[in-house]
């Protein structure tokens, strides 16, 4: 049902001429993916140096709450960046995007990482006036470090399956897979 | 007079001595020569075991560039920090020695993983590589970086900062990160070609 529902709407942004337009030009979709990418230096970069500033790996030295403050905004400015030309790129290849394992668990993956996230600032808000300058923050702040890592990891090494799914809806596949990725009795768009 | 110009200014003279060189080599006859002999290498490289397993094994290789681009965001993490700092633009209430001095210390680990995962990739399409004009524009770049980053920028950062001309401070932050972002820039080109 759910995925009848969501092939539906990739069939629907995919008969957009805007979206073949994206996909057809060589140089623009190249241009949206590496800039996706280029900023993941932007964005991932200042959220691992804030995780590792926790974990005690990077800048030890330095206030943490200094260090979580100051690399947020350039962090939110790659996000957002990332964010825009992600939407792009899924306009761009709607259906195979909406059918790939490794795309539905990124997403979902987002959203822990986005919870993560909100719950880390939280905690840290909380207690950084005690522990500000120690080399290591607190173990349940460094376990959201850690998680975020762990998050982004998954999260960045899914994009990359994206480009090699082979649990792909075209080659058939097993019951429980066409189930996960999303795959639907005679579909005819791929 | 001659020999105290050199010992004043001998990192400089080497610089312009090695671009001189660089740009000779690549006009003249021995940049094809030098092509053609080290096809060997890179068919060679096909045949080693990480050759092998990145042909091979599709998700292998798409793990090893996951990691590859892991590396590269807590390169261009440090890059960012580190110049930005030079550039007033970020960290600017902390000391810009202490923020150069840490991010170059994780810089160095992701720079190692960068090279490890990136020779194992190179293996795996060396004879793809070894025809695309971007991979060597890439190396270019890299070798830039690293001599860049090294040879120029750290041993004039390892000075009291706030004594150097701030000028130059900046254009070496700005000049480190336009080689950085080349050197990723040409490497995300590399997956379009070929």
């Amino acid at each position: 049902m759910l995925n009848e529902f969501l092939y539906n709407i990739a069939v629907m942004l995919d008969d957009m001429r805007l979206s073949t337009l994206l996909h057809e030009s060589y140089y623009m979709y190249n241009w949206v993916e590496s800039t996706h990418v280029l900023f993941l230096m932007v964005s991932l970069g200042m959220l691992f140096l804030i995780d590792l500033r926790m974990l005690g790996l990077a800048l030890p030295d330095v206030p943490a709450s200094r260090i979580a403050s100051r690399l947020t905004w350039p962090m939110a400015i790659g996000f957002s960046v990332m964010f825009i030309t992600g939407i792009l790129l899924f306009y761009a290849v709607p259906v195979r995007s909406t059918q790939s394992v490794w795309f539905r668990v990124k997403m979902l993956l987002l959203v822990a990482a986005a919870i993560n996230a909100w719950l880390f600032h939280k905690r840290m808000n909380e207690s950084v006036a005690d522990w500000d300058n120690d080399r290591k923050a607190p173990s349940h702040i460094r376990r959201g470090a850690i998680l975020s890592l762990a998050f982004w990891a998954i999260i960045v090494m899914c994009g990359r399956f994206i480009a090699y799914d082979w649990f792909d809806c075209i080659r058939g596949q097993s019951p429980f897979v066409e189930f996960v990725a999303g795959c639907v009795d005679g579909q005819s768009r791929f | 007079m001659l020999t105290a110009f050199f010992s004043q200014n001998s990192r400089t003279v080497i610089t312009v001595a090695v671009l001189l060189l660089v740009t000779w080599f690549g006009y003249s006859d021995l940049r094809t020569a030098a092509f053609v002999a080290i096809e060997p290498f890179f068919q060679w490289m096909e045949t080693t075991w990480f050759g092998v397993i990145g042909k091979t094994w599709g998700p292998v290789f798409a793990f090893i560039q996951a990691i590859h681009l892991l590396g590269l965001a807590v390169l261009g993490g440090t890059v960012l920090a580190g110049d930005g700092r030079l550039l007033n633009i970020v960290l600017t209430d902390v000391p810009a020695k202490i923020v150069v001095d840490r991010c170059h210390r994780v810089f160095v680990w992701a720079l190692i993983a960068l090279l490890a995962t990136g020779i194992f990739m190179a293996c795996g399409v060396a004879m793809k590589i070894y025809y695309l004009p971007v991979y060597w524009y890439k190396m270019l770049a890299l070798v830039a970086g690293m001599l860049f980053h090294f040879y120029v920028r750290k041993p004039l950062l390892n000075h009291d900062i706030d004594e150097l001309n701030p000028v130059v401070v900046k254009m070496v932050a700005i000049a480190s990160i336009l080689v950085w972002f080349l050197v990723a820039a040409t490497g995300r080109w590399i997956g379009f070609s070929g």
